[in-house]
């Protein structure tokens, strides 16, 4: 087992490298937005409880107060404005020639390709968020039992319809 | 079968009482056999009765139970109508909420006939409609109606889903005559061949089942002796002054005891291969490929030959030394409950399976097939796993925990066996389909049509991309997914041209 040399030289680490070496489109920036007021709507939470944890428990043990809530909200603070736009920049899409390929992910990259054809339906999603960014969610639903469902986040609203309507001619021809 | 010609276009009304059936009567006595799970839901109301003080009442509320379970499967039979149309089948049901379902011909995929030890002591059966509607509360089925009226049914849809509707069908056909000519037998097994497969299905899973009843009748039995107890056999030796004896001669006790185990193993193994695959048949109808087995439980199931969609057969090391293999088929509609794909050659030599796969336009790769391997790199989770065995034992051993050595052996045996296992992991390209093989225990090779393909991903992670290998997933309908058809850590390069022809294929018709 020779190993190849790497298909695309450019750095790993440089997530726009990554989209440009496959051949793919970004997804729409502001999806990062989204993200990160997912994100936040997560963590702010859990760092919230992390400091009544703190002010409940650790003053009383006479601990050492305050550390845990510092380190709760540096830890979210860190990961609400750094992750969402590396995990956006890794999120890459292309419409071929009969077919969808997604491709999400870094350190578990998959690439996945649904060809027009084997779609079954499609859904044009926009949770409360997304509406308030524009962007909408494509799904795409095949018949295989694994991936029965692609997911394709951050799309502008008028270009997922776009691509649902490009989906939709490639099922009625194949049908007629 | 029936004559709708007035009827039929019209949304049936109850007026027409003409052509509507019910089940079987002898539904009813199935329904008091079932009636004897149930009453365990009874139980704890007894128990409580009993418990209050109540004892008067206990005989009275167990013959209300019946008397109301009784009433209650009485209606259910007198609300259960169907009708059987000419390309439709309008079944009407329920008592209070009323169900009308009408399921025309054209969408039955799979007519399925099953008949447990009871219905085949009254001669009616279970008629399943596979609809392919997703869910098992979705697809109809009639329970039960007389096996004839059950054959001529299928007869019937299957004839309209032929194109030969009109045609006249034979209104009743033995269980074992061929029905047609155009149905031909693909393989069976004589009692011969089951027993020969039933020691082949060795296993000493019954052992925890012995072992278990051990347990469980030891302060249940009332004599003090329990069968399963080899305590108790030695104390009746010592009644006939056989202990001293066996004293002297432990390694009788010891052949002994082995012998037992072999049996043991062995007759499970049989039985259990008598009771699934007793008087198996497989046969080729216009369509379909349609497989009746079983000795208590006999099923009657129709695999639709386009509904296909990836072919596995799989072995085990001893078995592949004597060339046996099974031949399970993927197919868009499940067998039963349990099993996601269909069992459609149990136990057979590759020269008796061949004929099938080319029933179903699949081949097997020969000899010549160029394959190739997997990365050697898909061993590293086994590997780790071996590590962390490896390490709990060892740290439990400088602890003083002399079970320790257990997880450290364990954990060499782990890394040794991926590590070796990681060879067997091969695929070829046959240009219509792909074979993909794994395993040295239990060797699984699995042909794909690419036309079954709808969709395929490629996955790299950290420890793949340094190597420039790559992942590839295949999603395929049917089966289960957990067990999803992928190839493991191939170039990358490989990978992506492999996947570029498999979706360049046709859809599958």
């Amino acid at each position: 087992m020779t190993d190849t040399p790497a298909v695309h030289p450019t750095d790993p680490f440089d997530p726009e490298a990554l989209n440009a070496a496959e051949g793919l489109d970004p997804v729409d920036p502001a999806y990062a937005q989204v993200l990160r007021v997912a994100t936040a709507l997560n963590l702010v939470p859990l760092a919230i409880g992390a400091s009544v944890f703190d002010y409940l428990l650790i003053r009383h043990i006479e601990g050492p107060y305050g550390l845990i809530t510092a380190l709760a909200w540096l830890i979210a603070i860190i990961v609400i404005i750094s992750f969402p736009s590396r995990r956006v920049s890794r999120w890459g899409y292309k419409i071929g020639a009969g077919q969808l390929r997604v491709a999400r992910g870094w350190l578990f990259r998959t690439d996945t390709i649904v060809p027009f054809v084997r779609v079954q339906h499609i859904d044009v999603g926009q949770g409360p968020i997304e509406r308030w960014f524009g962007l909408s969610h494509l799904i795409v639903h095949t018949s295989g039992t694994h991936n029965s469902t692609v997911t394709l986040p951050g799309l502008p609203a008028d270009v997922a319809a776009a691509m649902r309507e490009t989906i939709r001619r490639h099922i009625q021809t194949d049908f007629a | 079968m029936t004559d709708t010609s007035i009827a039929a276009p019209a949304a049936p009304t109850i007026d027409d009482d003409a052509d509507w059936q019910r089940l079987h009567p002898a539904t009813l006595a199935l329904a008091i056999v079932k009636l004897g799970p149930r009453s365990l839901q009874f139980l704890p109301a007894v128990a409580a009765l009993g418990f209050t003080g109540n004892r008067v009442y206990i005989v009275p509320a167990i013959l209300a139970f019946l008397l109301i379970s009784l009433l209650a499967a009485w209606f259910q039979w007198l609300r259960f109508r169907f009708r059987v149309g000419d390309d439709e089948i309008v079944i009407e049901s329920g008592v209070l909420s009323r169900q009308h379902r009408t399921i025309p011909f054209d969408r039955i995929q799979d007519v399925g006939i099953e008949q447990g030890l009871v219905s085949r002591a009254l001669g009616i059966a279970k008629v399943g409609f596979e609809t392919g509607a997703g869910g098992k509360e979705n697809d109809a089925s009639l329970d039960a109606i007389g096996l004839d009226a059950a054959q001529a049914l299928r007869t019937t849809i299957r004839a309209h889903r032929s194109g030969e509707a009109a045609t006249a069908v034979p209104a009743v056909d033995a269980p074992d005559a061929p029905p047609a000519a155009t149905d031909r037998l693909l393989f069976s097994m004589t009692p011969r061949q089951l027993l020969l497969a039933g020691l082949f299905n060795f296993s000493l899973a019954a052992l925890a089942v012995v072992g278990a009843a051990m347990q469980f009748f030891d302060g249940l039995l009332p004599f003090d002796f329990n069968i399963f107890n080899p305590r108790d056999w030695i104390d009746i030796a010592e009644d006939y002054g056989l202990d001293q004896w066996l004293l002297a001669h432990r390694w009788i006790a010891g052949v002994g005891a082995a012998i037992s185990l072999l049996f043991i193993g062995f007759a499970s193994g049989i039985a259990t291969m008598m009771f699934a695959n007793w008087n198996f048949r497989l046969t080729r109808e216009p369509r379909a490929l349609r497989r009746t087995r079983g000795l208590t439980t006999r099923t009657d199931v129709a695999v639709a030959v386009g509904r296909v969609q990836a072919a596995i057969l799989v072995t085990d090391w001893f078995r592949q030394r004597f060339g046996w293999h099974e031949l399970r088929l993927q197919s868009l509609a499940s067998d039963g409950e349990k099993e996601r794909d269909h069992q459609i050659v149990p136990f057979a030599q590759l020269g008796a399976i061949d004929p099938v796969l080319a029933e179903i336009a699949i081949a097997r790769p020969d000899a010549a097939a160029p394959w190739q391997q997997s990365h050697r790199i898909i061993a590293l989770g086994g590997l780790v796993g071996a590590l962390g065995a490896t390490t709990g034992g060892l740290v439990a051993v400088s602890f003083g925990q002399a079970l320790g050595w257990f997880g450290a052996v364990l954990g060499v045996l782990i890394g040794a066996a991926s590590l070796f296992g990681a060879r067997f992991h091969r695929w070829t390209d046959l240009g219509e389909q792909v074979a993909i093989r794994r395993g040295f225990w239990k060797p699984k090779l699995t042909l794909l049509p690419h036309a079954s393909v709808q969709s395929v991903d490629l996955k790299t992670d950290f420890i793949l991309r340094p190597l420039g290998l790559a992942t590839l997933v295949f999603g395929v309908p049917g089966g289960s997914s957990l067990a999803s058809h992928e190839i493991p850590a191939i170039p990358v390069a490989t990978a992506q041209d492999l996947r570029a022809r498999i979706l360049a294929a046709r859809a599958r018709a």
